[in-house]
């Protein structure tokens, strides 16, 4: 494992406030840094056409990831979507056989079965990236069932875009939750497109935690790219679930700064994918101005959390994790081809027919 | 510059759009829109946002709403990403199939589902790399299946599902721009029926999609080497009966069969072909190829070792013919 270890999961709740010492605040900015450090080396793999494979890169909406699994600790569960590479460093992944997978090495997440968007870590509670949008959201809820069956404190939260609350999974999710109030905490990020159609024109709500009411849900909106406006909401629905007061929708509103997927419309070393047609140059410069992460090392320094120095060592350690996981995935061995029979089911290999 | 699949598609549509006033195009992400040497395609804006409209992430509703629009007399085409083929298979199977046969042919969908399908496709796991799965729509009632391999097919074939009055699943694999010139007029490739796409007599090798290619560079290598190869191509999967003429007249000449899948092993299309020529023809050389049982893994180490590729064809046709 890289140097991650700053978000401290705490095992008990501690009276408000009281968890924001300096290395959890620290923690925090370093998560950030390191999905924006890790995304920012998958583009760059992607535009030199080093990575295959489709991976959606999550730069822009660092904060969502970060605020919300810093409220969970190890007991809990998360689901995840197909840009879920910083749902899953949030809560702790490991960089170097996150890189390894999306590389399709054999010692990676998945072995190479899954790639960038399947990265999944039973033992850290990552319950897995799932590239069907929306089914995140009920494999949570039926997380969330199956501790209530168990009695457990646990909460399970799921990550979905904009785009995921409008198939059925999000809706049995969502009133099953409701009706028996499952420990669940639907994240919905809303980037305000899906692919290039815009939320806008295909849902008649602007603030889409509306949806939450008609279900007997909570719904909260908050800026999705401030960490610890996001980490309050997730804070606060976390607490009421583990209490047995039912489930939460929170609407965080943020933007991806790259295309849909892969490396369109960007250039490597510079920040955010222009000229997209689908969205005008100027929306993206406003939200790049709203980055989360220096809005977020600006505050910490003038809280005298941080200094500019120790920020800037951050940065630099937490490049060169990410140069190091590069370099580790690249070491790394290929799968052997007769493995693709293997994990079909818990026994054996699958018979081959090309012979 | 040959026309893509997406192109002859869309031009289909397009001249079927024109003919049709009410004829109507939902979708989710993938554009109606093409550009070519005929000039660019653009359904929105020629006929409007609402008979070319873009959705929610909602394949129930893209496919729900082309049922009961058509249903009405507005005929439809409800266009799903490869991903999701099976979401709304409920609708296709409970419903569109079965309401005319319920309603003592009352009820009528005239409705195409145009299904994307991704194809045995590298570095994308599972979920995305998904092939057969026609296989499992074309083995329900009151449904018809087509699946063209190159761009003039797919236009002949999406107008002829068009004009169907019953419900056609037409699926779309990413194929490339080969085979016949797509001529830019309006032009009807029959559902049912089987295209020869080169005569043989040492045996007969049935293939669809993308495995069409692999099987074309195969009978090139048999040629060589002096073995003559009969490769059909059933462009629809249900009904089959119409096809099956054309596999059986092969086969009684050849007595030999080979099926090259990219779908998995057991229970596809192409089971179902092998099970009627050997009921038709006993004593039938018989030899399927096909992807496993399996998912398809992201790494294409893994992947390239199980798909059926033309190596793999030429040594099971030479098997076949030589004993
Ligand atoms: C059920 C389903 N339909 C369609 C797709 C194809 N698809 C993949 S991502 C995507 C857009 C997702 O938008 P959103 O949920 O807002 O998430 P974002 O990409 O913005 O993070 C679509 C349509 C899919 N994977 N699953």
């Amino acid at each position: 494992m890289g140097p991650v270890k700053e978000v401290k999961r705490k095992k008990a709740a501690k009276p408000a406030g009281e968890e924001f010492t300096k290395d959890f605040l620290v923690g925090l900015l370093r998560r950030m840094m390191e999905i924006r450090g890790f995304e920012d080396k998958v583009f760059e793999l992607l535009a030199r056409n080093v990575l295959q494979g489709a991976s959606h890169v999550y730069a822009g909406q660092e904060a969502v990831a970060v605020g919300a699994c810093a409220a969970i600790d190890q007991r809990d569960y998360i689901t995840s979507t197909h840009r879920g590479h910083g749902h899953s460093l949030a809560l702790g992944a490991d960089l170097k056989l996150m890189m390894a997978e999306l590389c399709g090495k054999a010692t990676g997440y998945c072995k190479g079965y899954g790639g960038s968007l399947h990265i999944t870590d039973v033992s850290l509670g990552i319950l897995g990236m799932n590239g069907i949008v929306g089914a995140s959201h009920l494999f949570a809820a039926g997380a969330a069932y199956g501790i209530k069956v168990k009695g457990t404190d646990q909460v399970a939260v799921s990550f979905g875009g904009d785009g995921s609350i409008q198939g059925n999974f999000f809706s049995s999710a969502a009133n099953a939750a409701a009706a028996w109030k499952l420990p669940w905490i639907g994240i919905i990020e809303n980037n305000g497109y899906q692919i290039w159609v815009r939320a806008a024109d295909v849902y008649g709500i602007t603030d889409l935690a509306q949806r939450a009411h008609g279900y007997g849900i909570e719904g909260r909106v908050v800026d999705g790219n401030d960490v610890l406006a996001v980490y309050n909401a997730a804070k606060y629905a976390v607490e009421k679930a583990r209490a047995g007061n039912g489930p939460t929708i929170i609407e965080c509103k943020t933007y991806r700064w790259y295309d849909h997927y892969g490396a369109g419309g960007a250039k490597i070393g510079v920040d955010g994918a222009f000229g997209l047609g689908y969205r005008s140059d100027r929306e993206l410069r406003d939200w790049m101005a709203k980055d989360p992460i220096p809005r977020f090392r600006r505050f910490l320094v003038a809280e005298k959390v941080l200094t500019e120095q120790r920020a800037d060592e951050i940065v630099a350690e937490v490049r060169q994790a990410v140069e190091d996981a590069a370099a580790f995935a690249k070491a790394q061995p290929l799968p052997k081809p007769e493995d693709g029979l293997r994990n079909v089911f818990a026994e054996g290999a699958v018979p081959l027919h090309t012979c | 510059m040959a026309k893509s699949m997406t192109y002859a598609i869309l031009e289909g549509i397009q001249a079927e759009m024109r003919r049709n006033k009410l004829l109507t195009l939902l979708y989710e992400y993938q554009k109606p829109v093409a550009g070519g040497e005929k000039g660019a395609i653009n359904l929105e804006a020629e006929f409007g946002r609402w008979r070319a409209r873009f959705c929610a992430i909602d394949e129930q509703w893209i496919v729900g709403s082309c049922l009961g629009m058509s249903m009405i007399g507005v005929p439809a085409i409800a266009h799903i990403p490869s991903m999701t083929t099976f979401i709304p298979y409920e609708l296709m199977f409970n419903h569109a199939g079965k309401l005319r046969h319920m309603t003592g042919g009352q009820a009528a969908f005239p409705m195409v589902l145009w299904a994307d399908m991704m194809g045995r496709v590298p570095a994308q796991g599972g979920q995305h790399a998904d092939a057969g799965l026609e296989s499992s729509y074309a083995r329900l009632a009151g449904l018809k299946v087509v699946i063209p391999s190159n761009p003039y097919d797919a236009k002949g074939l999406m107008i002829a599902a068009i004009r169907d009055v019953d419900p056609v699943i037409f699926c779309q694999y990413p194929m490339p721009s080969s085979g016949p010139p797509v001529p830019d007029e309006p032009y009807v490739v029959p559902i049912g029926e089987a295209a020869v796409r080169t005569e043989g007599s040492d045996l007969t090798i049935v293939g669809y999609a993308p495995q069409t290619v692999e099987i074309g560079k195969a009978v090139e290598e048999l040629k060589k080497e002096g073995i003559g190869a009969e490769f059909l191509d059933p462009r629809t999967l249900a009904p089959l009966e119409g096809v099956m003429e054309t596999i059986l007249k092969s086969v009684k000449k050849t007595g030999k069969l080979l099926t090259s899948d990219d779908g998995s092993y057991s229970f596809s299309n192409c089971t179902e072909i092998v099970a009627r020529v050997a009921e038709a023809l006993p004593g039938t050389k018989i030899k399927r190829l096909a992807f496993p049982d399996a998912p398809a893994p992201g790494a294409p180490e893994m992947l390239s070792y199980m798909r059926v590729s033309a190596v793999h064809i030429v040594a099971a046709a030479k098997k076949l013919v030589k004993g």
